[in-house]
């Protein structure tokens, strides 16, 4: 299509501005998580859009050494929220994939699950707020309270519906002339599976399993309701840097925000393709 | 979608077929037995103590909560909270902002992408990024952003020429704006990104076939732009209804739900009872109410969906 240069500079002026206000946000938290003490605490008049001395301070301070400045040391470092974070999100992610893919190519080969795709849907439409106190009381009774793998789990049921919808349209995609080969030739099911099927859908289950990652990666009511000390996640840890003496302490809390939203940006690139297949549950592809 | 698709080998019934369900049942299992824990188990648990006056206080285990029996008083009392009605108002006003602002933004924003230009692949995967952020980190970023020293007045000074120090946050609504622009923020890039696959779609499809057979641009728009992209749209926007009727992570960071219950929504309301109050057999008839209103929402949503598609395949 050929467009009239007055359009290419509109188009080329909106979108400056559109990408403008994208970044505005993100650049002001990776500004602030590199300003030293002095320039996150100045406000109006003495406020500094770009850190005019960069420094580490705020990511040394977050991981235990003490701060001369601001008179406190943290009573606990970043590294345990971050390794919560990390084992939460990865193992609620691999529970998610296992039971969302077998299901998934169940339903797409045998039509097996009956209403199972519906019970799906219905998981991710209720407001996970309206789910959590029969939760809460179960995890107390079967201590998974305060830790990881309790976390994990809930996240691996949360994101299930996700990595089975995603699942299922990778197996309706897949020709099934392939597997139907293999069997021929007396290959048994199972064999098929692990030598044909699976290999095949490497790449599909790779993509799956970041964008199922990047959901639990992005819980923080959950972790908020499920634990209180030991196994904090990292948003939820966030709140904890503020206190009476020193207020919000912006630097420290920018620089875990920076290391907490980095994760998921990269993935989310990596997987762009197949970002609307994941979002509309598989009923649109890109 | 190709319809009704023969299972592989369907020519060797009997042993084969009884081993394939039995296959898919196996498949399929531990996946309902996940979802069995977390929905009907808890539901039945949560429909108990939703007719109690149990909360975790009263140091007795939930089973013994039918001491505190007291019939369908929570639900009554859900009827005439004043709180509640109100943030269930709050919930649905930023619902009907944000879902038609962010539609309308990502709109305009995708039809500038439906041709090629210099730099398309760059800005898509900027624009794509504030939806990957940690929704609890976007709402810390807002949350500097609208400090009343912060960036934003800073901006608006800038502009203006006067010293700007409104503090957005602490004005009941003005906090409400601020909510409003994070998730705007937030979620347009997924309804650009969900509309432009739909008008990409299109467009590869079935246009150059329309145009080739001779149809004017205002027919391919009626017959084959406004019906595809129907669809797309309906689910772009259930989508997005969907997800804003939850909002939480964002909101609370932000402001709490305050000044004073000035932001609160629902979710907010219930993380409230659920954490201060502990009135759990409160919090169970509440969520109840909600499971129920949407699942019957839901029910309905599908069997009109049916019906549709029903009828253009006809």
């Amino acid at each position: 299509m050929r467009r009239s240069p007055a359009f290419e500079l509109f188009r080329y002026a909106v979108i400056v501005l559109a990408i403008a206000i994208t970044l505005v946000p993100i650049a002001w938290m990776a500004s602030m998580a590199f300003k030293p003490i002095a320039e996150w605490q100045a406000t109006g008049n003495n406020l500094t859009w770009w850190p005019k001395n960069p420094t580490l301070d705020n990511f040394r301070f977050i991981f235990g050494e003490s701060s001369t400045e601001l008179i406190v040391a943290l009573e606990r470092t970043a590294a345990k929220p971050i390794l919560a974070s990390l084992l939460a999100s990865v193992f609620g992610t691999l529970i998610a994939m296992a039971a969302g893919s077998a299901a998934a190519y169940g339903l797409s080969r045998f039509k097996a699950g009956g209403n199972l795709p519906l019970a799906l849907i219905q998981l991710r439409l209720f407001p996970p707020m309206a789910v959590m106190i029969p939760v809460m009381i179960m995890w107390a009774f079967l201590k998974l309270n305060d830790t990881w793998w309790g976390l994990a789990l809930v996240y691996g049921i949360v994101t299930l519906p996700f990595a089975f919808w995603l699942m299922k349209t990778f197996f309706d995609e897949m020709p099934r002339e392939i597997e139907e080969a293999a069997l021929v030739e007396g290959c048994s099911r199972f064999r098929v599976f692990l030598k044909v099927t699976l290999p095949m859908m490497a790449a599909p289950l790779a993509s799956s399993a970041l964008f199922v990652f990047i959901l639990n990666w992005s819980d923080y009511l959950i972790a908020l309701l499920l634990t209180t000390r030991e196994w904090v996640t990292i948003p939820v840890y966030m709140a904890s840097l503020s206190s009476s003496m020193t207020g919000q302490l912006y630097g420290a809390k920018a620089a875990l925000g920076l290391i907490a939203a980095v994760p998921p940006i990269i993935a989310g690139i990596a997987i762009q393709k197949h970002l609307v297949r994941g979002l509309t549950f598989g009923a649109l592809k890109q | 979608m190709s319809g009704v698709t023969e299972a592989p080998g369907a020519a060797e019934a009997g042993d084969d077929a009884r081993a394939s369900r039995k296959l898919g049942l196996y498949l399929t299992l531990p996946a309902q037995l996940l979802v069995l824990f977390i929905a009907v188990f808890p539901l039945l648990m949560q429909l108990y103590i939703s007719l109690t006056g149990w909360s975790p206080l009263t140091g007795m285990g939930w089973w013994n909560a039918w001491s505190l029996w007291n019939s369908f008083q929570n639900y009554v009392e859900l009827a005439v909270d004043n709180r509640w009605w109100s943030a269930l108002l709050r919930t649905l006003l930023v619902m009907v902002v944000c879902v038609p602002a962010e539609f309308l933004l990502g709109l305009g924003l995708a039809t500038l992408f439906m041709d090629n230009f210099y730099g398309k692949r760059a800005f898509y995967s900027i624009l794509l990024m504030p939806m990957m952020v940690v929704p609890a980190v976007a709402g810390y970023m807002f949350f500097m952003l609208f400090q009343s020293g912060g960036p934003v007045n800073d901006l608006l000074s800038t502009l203006s020429g006067q010293n700007i120090a409104i503090a957005w946050l602490s004005n009941p609504s003005l906090a409400m704006v601020a909510v409003m622009v994070a998730d705007i923020w937030q979620w347009t890039p997924l309804m650009f990104l969900i509309l432009l696959a739909g008008l990409v779609g299109v467009q590869e499809d079935q246009l150059k076939a329309a145009t080739l057979l001779g149809a004017n641009w205002r027919q391919r728009f009626v017959t084959i732009m406004l019906p595809r992209m129907k669809t797309i749209i309906i689910i772009a926007l259930a989508i997005r209804t969907i997800e804003n009727f939850k909002i939480f992570d964002t909101l609370y960071i932000m402001t709490g739900g305050g000044p004073g219950v000035a932001t609160e929504t629902i979710s907010v309301y219930i993380y409230k009872l659920i954490t201060n109050d502990l009135n759990w057999g409160y919090v169970a008839a509440i969520a109840l109410v909600i499971l129920l209103t949407l699942s019957v929402a839901l029910g309905i949503a599908i069997s009109r969906m049916g019906k549709a598609s029903t009828e253009v395949t006809k």
